[in-house]
């Protein structure tokens, strides 16, 4: 990550070069809060997304400054991609599970592959299941696809790693890593590299696991647990939403607040020490 | 095997009945590389000695020639001739052209078939700035001829001849013409993809040049096709339309169809050149990408081997990327202003109970009695007869229950004797009862019980 004043005088740079003079114009783009959001989501942005990546390269001086104000940075590494790294806790973030962390390294060996350059960086759902299970050796996969039993009967398990596969790919796809085409093929994206940065530099992969952890890049251990995710993956905004009202039982005494309905009961105010 | 389509030597046709033809024919092609060979010597026969057929040993010797050169097996050379020729004719890639049947040996001609089959295979006609142009500029003589034509157009042999002929034999070759060498273009694409591949392959670093020239080679050709197609699309478009407004002016139907046809072809071949920049476009920035990303920052190939390494001991060295994950804003609901048009729920105010009301209802038992009576008074000799008379007058379902009563009316009313054997007698169907005498004149009597 760059020192601050370095990185201040570049965007200082950069906001004399692009075609919006102050933050209020990048704010007032029809295109910002479609990329602000996917962005806040975990979005991978690259050159294949057009308009947003050009928005972004013209934008990047005055949102490196914004998005720092909420604890985090906006990184465009030399590979052509933009994502945003929460470095504090205003923004929530999350690691990623093992299935996707294998799938998303050997979509990444796949990225790299010259032979994957034939079809223009499309690959086949089942070459990369096989390419993964190839280089784990198949029976390392099917445990780590199902590191919490102890004894595995080989359909349920194969199965087991199919689905969490789809599901691995369906999440990657969301974070602009890969497209999911039709007729199950895959288009590898840039933001794959990612995957790749810790052996990417000359020296050794543990120094470059600890330069990416003290920046915040990546964690040691496992990430999110696949029971979590399923959680999660199965209730959208509005049923978490439903949910959390389902658990909260509200005292009386706030409850006859809502007597007077309607009247404005405080919403927007910040939340206080305690509770921070 | 590729088939012709050709939209405009043949009007359009639905498909369903051209596959179902050429299904009901069963068409079929098995061609083994000397028969392939054999036919391509034919074809580069009548092409460098202008011959129109062969005679059978001519045939002959083609084939010992290609045999010669493919499988140099002395044996059984005149049968393998005859048999490959009876296969090539069998499956209408040769066919007799003399007519003389039996009076003399044949004389044999490739046919349509094999010709565009051989063609396929020999021909190197990809679409270059020069073929293109040279196409593109007799197209536009040949309509501009067919303009004047139309112009001066009386009757309807002329639109035949100068119109319609013109453009289903002259126009439609040339723009076919076109149409083929873009497909051997598309051919082409596809095997520098695959040299571009397999260059990497082999020389991973060294090979960074040659792709790089290939990519700018077929970038700059498709760009100098896509602007000719762009330009001389255009003005062969402008003089279609001509066309057109003259033969819809003289009402020509047919020139003007034939005019639609060829203009759909020429949008068709200008679309291609779009699409196909488009497609190399994207293949362009992403073998580009690739390079600079991949391959210069690469140049030992490492990369590959240490992220291999890195995934096969991801399980005993695990580590998770981090992404950032807000949740999604959450917006409250629009509130739906109530509508009362349910009916309300209310208790009812009056009393559920009615008062009970005395009803006038027949007495059975008064009714029996008077039937007896009647009976009685009928002259009724036993208590069978009575019941018999009185439940026929009843519904069937209280018979049963009417004998009975019927008995103790009787015995109310009447004197009654039985006889020792007390005997039963059928009333009806499924009702038996004890006979009583009725002793005569006690009808009516007095006896009360």
């Amino acid at each position: 990550m760059a020192e601050p004043d370095v990185t201040d005088a570049l965007s200082e740079d950069r906001r004399g070069d692009t075609r919006f003079l102050a933050l209020g114009d990048v704010v007032a783009d029809e295109l910002f809060p479609d990329i602000d959001l996917a962005l806040r989501r975990g979005r991978h942005v690259d050159r294949e997304d057009g308009l947003w990546y050009s928005f972004l390269i013209d934008a990047q001086g005055h949102l490196e400054a914004l998005y720092r104000r909420y604890g985090c940075e906006l990184i465009h590494p030399s590979d052509g991609y933009f994502y945003l790294l929460p470095t504090g806790d205003k923004l929530g973030r999350r690691h990623l599970s093992v299935p996707e962390m294998l799938v998303g390294q050997a979509l990444t060996l796949l990225y790299l592959d010259p032979t994957t350059l034939q079809q223009g960086g499309v690959v086949k759902r089942s070459d990369a299941l096989s390419h993964l299970a190839a280089v784990m050796g198949s029976e390392a996969l099917t445990r780590a696809f199902n590191p919490k039993r102890k004894r595995l009967d080989e359909r349920v398990a194969q199965e087991t790693v199919r689905a969490k596969f789809a599901d691995a790919l369906r999440r990657l796809s969301a974070l602009g890593f890969v497209d999911l085409l039709e007729a199950d093929s895959l288009r590898l994206r840039p933001g794959l590299l990612r995957f790749a940065e810790p052996v990417r530099g000359r020296g050794s992969p543990a120094e470059a696991l600890e330069q990416l952890v003290a920046r915040g890049e990546l964690v040691l251990g496992d990430g999110e647990s696949d029971e979590a995710e399923d959680d999660a993956s199965t209730l959208d905004a509005d049923e978490n939403a439903v949910e959390e009202h389902a658990v909260v039982e509200l005292p009386a005494d706030l409850l006859s607040e809502f007597d007077d309905f309607g009247e404005p009961a405080g919403f927007g105010e910040p939340p206080s020490e305690d509770e921070a | 095997m590729a088939m012709p389509i050709d939209g405009v030597t043949e009007p359009t046709k639905d498909p369903r009945i051209v596959l179902s033809a050429l299904a009901q024919s069963r068409p079929a092609l098995d061609l083994s590389t000397l028969d392939l060979c054999f036919l391509a010597a034919l074809y580069l026969r009548a092409d460098g000695a202008a011959l129109t057929s062969f005679d059978e040993e001519k045939l002959g010797e083609v084939f010992d020639s290609v045999c010669a050169l493919l499988e140099p097996r002395p044996e059984s050379l005149r049968r393998r001739a005859t048999n490959t020729i009876q296969r090539l004719r069998d499956q209408k890639m040769l066919a007799r052209v003399d007519g003389a049947g039996l009076l003399r040996a044949g004389e044999f001609a490739l046919t349509r078939l094999a010709a565009s089959i051989v063609d396929s295979f020999l021909q190197d006609e990809s679409l270059t700035r020069e073929n293109l142009t040279l196409l593109t500029r007799t197209l536009r003589v040949s309509l501009g001829e067919v303009l004047g034509c139309a112009k001066r157009a009386e009757s309807a042999a002329d639109w035949h001849d100068g119109v319609e002929g013109p453009l289903r034999v002259t126009v439609a070759d040339l723009v076919s013409g076109i149409e083929r060498r873009q497909r051997s273009l598309d051919l082409e694409q596809q095997e520098f993809q695959t040299q571009i591949a397999k260059l990497l392959q082999a020389d991973w670093f060294g090979a960074v040049d040659r792709c790089l020239e290939l990519l700018e080679s077929t970038s700059r050709t498709l760009a100098e096709l896509n602007e000719i197609l762009l330009r001389d699309a255009h003005e062969l478009s402008s003089v279609l339309q001509d066309i057109q407004e003259v033969a819809v002016g003289k009402s020509a139907a047919c020139a003007e169809t034939s005019v639609q046809r060829v203009m759909e072809q020429v949008d068709r071949i200008s679309a291609w050149g779009a699409a196909r920049q488009r497609a190399w476009s994207e293949y362009y920035q992403y073998v580009h990408r690739y390079l600079c990303d991949v391959v210069r920052l690469d140049p030992s190939r490492a990369l590959i081997e240490r992220l291999r390494e890195q995934l096969s001991l991801h399980t005993t060295r695990p580590f998770a990327l981090a992404v950032a994950a807000a949740p999604a804003p959450r917006l409250l609901r629009e509130i739906e202003p109530f509508k009362d048009d349910k009916p309300k729920v209310s208790r009812p105010r009056a009393e559920r109970e009615q008062p009970p009301v005395a009803h006038d209802a027949p007495d059975p038992h008064a009714i029996v009695e008077e039937r007896v009576r009647v009976a009685l008074a009928a002259g009724s000799a036993g208590l069978c007869e009575v019941t018999q008379r009185v439940n026929a007058e009843t519904p069937s379902e209280e018979q049963f229950v009417t004998a009975g009563r019927v008995a103790q009316t009787v015995a109310r009313l009447a004197r009654t004797t039985q006889d020792r054997d007390r005997p039963w007698r059928i009333v009806q169907e499924g009702l038996v009862i004890e006979e009583w005498n009725i002793a005569s004149g006690a009808h009516g009597g007095a006896r009360r019980d």
